[in-house]
């Protein structure tokens, strides 16, 4: 046969299997670049049994597509489910789905150890002694339903809607949980936000009115990132992933890292900052820019709240654009390289080469900061405001390559019932002294009700676990056990951690491949949903069966969460009466309870633009395309809708003040997208702020109060805080000036690459990879202190100590000491995790509290025969407990790291050894709330807190009201 | 061009399809994983770059000069841009956008690309290894590549004879002038764009079984350097192949002349050099 002949074989036979629809090139393959079973076999894929080889045994699998549950990424999982035994297989990556494109980390992969966990909790619990005796009895969920419903009831009958509250970790969807708490009525709801990202979101918040950053890394020149983000970021693998493409087309990383991370390891400038002095050094940066007109003059000149700074700040001063930029010249001269050396610790000519390197990236200069320094630092929400701020110089705002705000690259479509926001207002979570908070101050829980400030009748934790993962969890522990001040522990959980010891009920919730969710993630410029779902009930519908509740198909009696707050909702109020029961009807048929197949089709039909159609080609519904693809692309790119021009229709009656914020009567277009915004404040005359004059232009600009860039926050200066009000340099509380002798920063904010704080630890494959915490100390320390690697050392901190293993190494600044605070998980009883989690022996003397590791992790029999091939007995060591509370007095983030001595372990010290007085603990957050500025004392308009600012439950604004100061509430 | 598309699936990891498109393309017989890592893994990797490369090993300049064609294209290269699949499948892409291309100076630009990549980063290598695929492969991978050395003839016959000999080739570094250091030598002959030679570890077996010596397992250079040190009689056999290598080249399609013209050079040069090296022993 000739090669035309062959050419022409070859071309038939491609056509006659493309017309059915199938691919013609297998994968995964170089030739057309998948790496993935075709979309057309996902209903019958083979593939050979590995466990049998050499013999080829074939298995077929239905492949349905989930979202990870572990960090908050969400990347695309496609679930491997046996035909046959209709058992999930494994997972992999799901090429469908935008973020992550079909890759994955290990956690990901990693869902299937969840999944099969012989230690998960497979059925309702209920205490049987004391709160925290560890003695459980399996309840019926009707059972508890019941208990739930008439407490929760009764609460709101009697008016104590405060006492009801609902204590979430990373939530992984989208509002559902908020919605079912707004349709109670409940001012309710606590995020772990304070411990996380506080810090970073307020400072972007006070910049551009959106509290996240979108980088485009992809498409950057330059990325600079202030935290680890090639290994364990924030929506950590679709950026990985995307920084590495741009390093692959040359793009520069500068990391500011104390530590040799992963990703300082792949960068072109490591940066080991003295922990703090980060802010210090982005503006020298900026002053590098300023002094030497390296900036995008005229996007400050257009985009900057320039003249309002000048009126307010310089009133003796003509506010024009080149006074103004004479007066930026004045305020940051003084940061030079040298001012930035000496604080962060490092070459004055290193911080030049950076500034350099920055000022080649034009408008394509991606940032990122998430926890890390802003987390640790008091002050450290400056980290986010002075590093956008280089954004901001050079225009690289919402520009290929630039930092988006999040919310233009997030779709969150508006479900069949969006209820009000509560008429009321939680101070347990929203108190006086902290007006400006980005979050709940959760972590501060203990000390309020322990205060008097109110107490909690049911408190729901939900997959978090506040006794580990926040400061001061032996105050926790003193608090969840007094049932006075916590009434009734409910934990929401797929498996136990420290904080279900002490709980009430412990109910057991799904993992990633066995609960509904819906959501979506700036993890570059455009917008899309993923959608989690329970794959067994996925693979029965396509199946041709009906699953009406999902514990028919999670194991044991796994629910979802979604059916639970429907069903725990209905049966609060059965007739109807408190006029919650109307948000959980459906309205298919009137009178029942609404299903998940309903809300979810509800959504995907009527708020997504375009899926319909998509779905429609393929002769599916919305929500048979999603039920099978699980994700959707809305839009893929967004671009600047800051300069887009207002729609004339949008104009009615406008106003203008004198900044050029324009105001309209024109009412606000419903939108399907209901991603959470500012509501910056209308005009005297009530007109709501539409836009922005821009040379004449009126655009859409930023939702500040300015509408532009708020490089000036009159927020943080009306409120009490005007010596903060632009981009500057706080000295933290680790900072040199204020530590003592013989004390050094301890940085406890990593992460390890393959762990995800309380998540992973019934992941055994993650286990092994990583299982210890050693202090990082580099050998100038280790040689003063007179110690190597391996041998223990004590750390002390403001309210106690730990004894942990030290690790010499040259991987962390001299004069720091670093500890992931991944590890160090514990159980009091036989009951709990056994693959990473240590036997510990707990003991109370008035206030002061020990720890003490009993065993170490051990193997042991179960349904999985890798639990007998268990060689780890290091679970690392508990650090978080040690260290007392740290508000930070504007942004509310609690600022972790920690002024602490270290020496060699005392004779007596066992590795693991925790030892803490919880009333110093006490002394350390009065002394702390002495640094606050309360709304008493400070709000401009008699106000809580600022209207415009973004908060997850949002009281009508009448509930901004300053009440009567009453005792303990003011600082 | 559907050809060299599914030419390129050999290139791959077998699986389950990879015989129905074999057999499309008249490619009898199994192809095992087996095979595939003999031939691929531990004789012979797919990479240009190995061919074509001043070092002998995978990356570098070589494989970076491939990359560089894509940026001159646009386009963002793929990891592995000298992977055999991967420059097949580009050469597919490139002579359809060659023949789909409208307007005079669209099509003299798609034909300039196409024509460019078929002799810089094909033409330049494929041959010899192809030969020496044959040469060692089962029968089904022996079949594979004649048919792809079939298909890559009648391109360079069509597309008419380069315009210049290719970089790869006048970049690659000349053979060490003559002298004692045995293990300079035996490093160059191991690098295919220097010494003319395509030197597998399924070669060094054999040197090993036709003088009847153990094979010190290693590195193919650290197993090389071990045969003639304790065996100077491996150094006429080392000469014989390399002048095998030259007519092997010599005899190649008349197409093929301004490329297999240097690598025949280049194995004279390696033949003389180790005859230099065995008269400097004496």
């Amino acid at each position: 046969m000739t090669l035309d002949e062959l050419t022409k074989r070859l071309s038939a036979a491609r056509k006659a299997v493309e017309a059915r629809g199938e691919t013609f090139y297998p994968g995964p393959s170089r030739i057309h670049l998948a790496s993935f079973p075709p979309q057309e076999r996902w209903d019958d894929w083979v593939e050979l049994d590995s466990r049998s080889w050499p013999e080829r045994t074939e298995r077929r699998y239905m492949l349905v597509p989930t979202t990870c549950f572990n960090c908050e990424s969400a990347c695309g999982l496609l679930a491997y489910v046996d035909r046959d035994t209709q058992q999930v297989r494994k997972f992999e990556g799901n090429p469908e789905h935008p973020g992550s494109r079909g890759r994955n980390c290990a956690k990901g992969p990693a869902t299937i150890n969840q999944v099969t966990d012989p230690d998960r909790i497979l059925y309702p619990l209920k205490r049987a002694g004391a709160r925290g005796e560890g003695k459980w009895i399996q309840v019926t969920w009707d059972e508890v339903l019941d208990d739930l419903a008439d407490r929760i009831r009764t609460a709101l009958q009697e008016q104590r809607h405060n006492e009801i509250m609902y204590h979430v970790g990373r939530p992984g969807e989208d509002g559902f949980t908020e919605r079912i708490l707004a349709a109670w009525g409940v001012d309710g709801h606590n995020s772990h936000t304070n411990v996380c990202s506080s810090g970073a979101r307020a400072g972007y918040q006070y910049w551009m009115g959106f509290d996240r950053p979108s980088p485009d890394h992809a498409n950057a020149e330059v990325i600079l990132l202030v935290s680890a983000h090639l290994e364990t970021g924030h929506y950590f693998n679709p950026h990985a992933q995307r920084i590495i493409e741009a390093r692959q087309r040359g793009a520069r990383v500068i990391v500011f890292d104390t530590r040799l991370s992963n990703t300082a390891t792949h960068a072109d400038f490591w940066v080991a900052s003295y922990p703090g002095s980060e802010p210090a050094i982005l503006l020298a940066v900026a002053n590098h820019l300023i002094q030497n007109d390296l900036y995008n003059r005229e996007f400050v000149r257009q985009w900057w709240n320039w003249r309002e700074y000048m009126e307010v700040e310089h009133g003796d001063t003509a506010p024009t654009f080149a006074n103004f930029e004479r007066t930026l010249k004045d305020v940051y001269q003084s940061f030079t390289f040298e001012f930035a050396a000496e604080e962060a610790g490092i070459d004055a000519r290193t911080i030049a080469a950076i500034a350099d390197v920055v000022a080649t990236a034009g408008t394509r200069l991606s940032t990122h900061n998430w926890r890390s320094a802003a987390a640790g630092n008091e002050g450290g929400w400056q980290v986010s405001r002075t590093l956008f701020l280089l954004n901001a110089l050079l225009g690289a705002v919402a520009t290929p390559g630039g930092t988006y705000p999040n919310a233009w690259n997030k779709f969150v479509p508006k479900p069949i019932y969006t209820p009000p926001h509560p008429p009321r207002w939680n101070e347990l979570t929203w108190p006086v002294e902290f007006p400006l908070a980005m979050n709940e101050l959760s972590f501060l829980l203990p000390h309020f009700l322990r205060d008097g400030r109110g107490r909690v009748d049911v408190y729901f934790t939900r997959v978090y676990n506040p006794v580990w993962t926040n400061p001061d969890g032996f105050s926790w522990i003193e608090v969840l056990t007094d049932e006075a001040l916590v009434g009734l522990h409910v934990a929401l959980t797929p498996t136990w951690n420290e904080t279900a010891y002490f709980a009430d009920y412990v109910l057991p919730m799904g993992h990633s491949a066995e609960r509904h969710d819906l959501h979506s993630y700036e993890t570059h410029d455009a917008q899309w949903i993923g959608f989690r779902q329970p794959v067994l009930r996925a693979m029965r519908n396509r199946a041709g069966d009906t699953v009406e509740d999902t514990r028919q198909v999670n194991p044991g009696e796994v629910w979802e969460e979604n059916e639970f707050w429907i069903e725990l909702s209905w049966r609060i109020d059965p007739l109807g009466t408190l006029g919650i029961r109307q948000y959980v009807e459906s309205k298919e048929h009137p009178d029942t309870k609404l299903g998940v197949d309903e809300y979810y089709a509800y959504a995907f039909e009527h708020s997504v633009p375009g899926l319909p159609e998509r779905a429609a080609a393929e002769g599916l519904t919305a929500l048979e395309f999603m039920r099978k693809y699980g994700a959707f692309e809305v839009h893929q790119t967004i671009g600047p809708i800051y300069a887009q021009e207002v729609p004339r229709d949008d104009l009615q009656d406008i106003g203008e003040d004198r900044f050029g914020r324009i105001y309209t009567r024109a009412p606000r277009a419903p939108s399907p997208n209901i991603v959470p915004q500012p509501s910056p404040e209308p005009d005297a005359e009530g007109r709501r702020p539409i836009g922005v004059r821009v040379d004449g232009e009126i655009l859409r600009g930023f939702p500040t109060p300015s509408g532009r860039l708020e490089f000036y926050s009159s927020t943080l200066a009306a409120w009490g805080w005007g010596d903060r009000a632009i981009p500057w340099y706080l000295r933290s509380h680790v900072h040199p000036e204020n530590l003592a002798d013989g004390q050094m920063p301890l940085i406890s904010t990593f992460r390890l690459p393959v762990h995800i704080h309380t998540r992973s630890a019934n992941a055994k494959w993650l286990d092994e990879i990583a299982h210890t915490n050693p202090l990082w100390m580099h050998p100038i320390d280790a040689n003063r202190i007179g110690v190597e690697t391996g041998e223990l050392v004590r750390v002390e901190t403001e309210i106690g100590y730990f004894v942990v293993k030290a690790w010499v190494t040259e991987g962390i600044k001299p004069g720091v000491v670093a500890c992931s605070h991944h590890m160090g998980r514990w159980k009091i009883t036989d009951v709990g995790q056994r693959q990473l989690m240590t036997t510990a022996a707990l003991a109370q003397q008035g206030s002061r509290w020990r720890l003490a590791r009993k065993r170490g992790v051990e193997p042991y029999s179960s349904g999985d025969p890798d639990t007998r091939r268990i060689w780890w007995t290091d679970a690392g060591v508990h650090q978080n407990m040690t260290f007392a509370v740290h508000p930070d007095p504007v942004s509310g983030q609690h600022c972790w790291h920690q002024a602490v001595r270290v020496r060699r372990a005392d004779l007596g010290d066992g590795y693991g050894d925790i030892s803490v007085d919880t009333e110093r603990a006490r002394a350390v957050y009065r002394e702390w709330l002495r640094k606050t500025r309360s709304a008493y004392e400070h709000s401009p308009d008699h106000t809580r807190r600022p209207f415009w600012l973004l908060r997850p439950l949002k009281p009508p604004k009448e509930f901004f009201q300053l009440p009567e100061p009453v005792g303990g509430g003011s600082s | 061009m559907e050809l060299f598309r599914a030419l390129a699936i050999a290139a791959e990891p077998p699986q389950h399809e990879t015989m129905r498109l074999l057999a499309l393309l008249g490619v009898d017989g199994v192809i095992t994983r087996a095979d595939y890592t003999d031939l691929f893994v531990l004789q012979l990797p797919p990479y240009a770059s190995v061919y074509l490369g001043a070092e002998g090993m995978l990356g570098g300049e070589a494989r970076d000069r491939i990359a560089g064609f894509w940026r001159a294209l646009g386009e963002t290269a793929p990891t592995e841009p000298d992977h055999l699949a991967v420059i097949l499948a580009v050469y597919a892409h490139l002579a359809e956008q060659d023949d789909a291309a409208r307007g005079p100076r669209a099509r003299a630009a798609a034909h300039r690309a196409r024509s460019a990549f078929l002799w810089e980063h094909m033409v330049s290598w494929l041959p010899a290894y192809l030969t020496k695929v044959r040469d060692i492969a089962s029968r089904p991978y022996a079949a594979w590549a004649c048919l792809l050395q079939t298909a890559l003839l009648r391109e360079a016959r069509t597309l008419g004879p380069p315009t210049g000999l290719p970089l790869h080739l006048r970049s690659a570094p000349p053979m060490p002038a003559a002298g004692d250091d045995l293990r300079e030598l035996l490093a160059s002959l191991l690098i295919p764009v220097q010494s003319g030679l395509i030197f597998t570890r399924a070669d060094l077996r054999r040197a090993s079984q036709t003088h009847g010596i153990g094979l010190r397992a290693g590195e193919r250079l650290f197993t090389l350097t071990q045969l003639v040190l304790g065996h100077p009689e491996v150094l006429p056999w080392l000469e014989r192949e390399a002048n095998a290598w030259r007519v092997r080249h010599e005899r190649m399609d008349p197409v093929l002349a301004p490329i297999t013209a240097h690598w025949a050079s280049r194995a004279t040069a390696a033949a003389r050099a180790v005859t230099a090296f065995r008269h400097a022993l004496r």
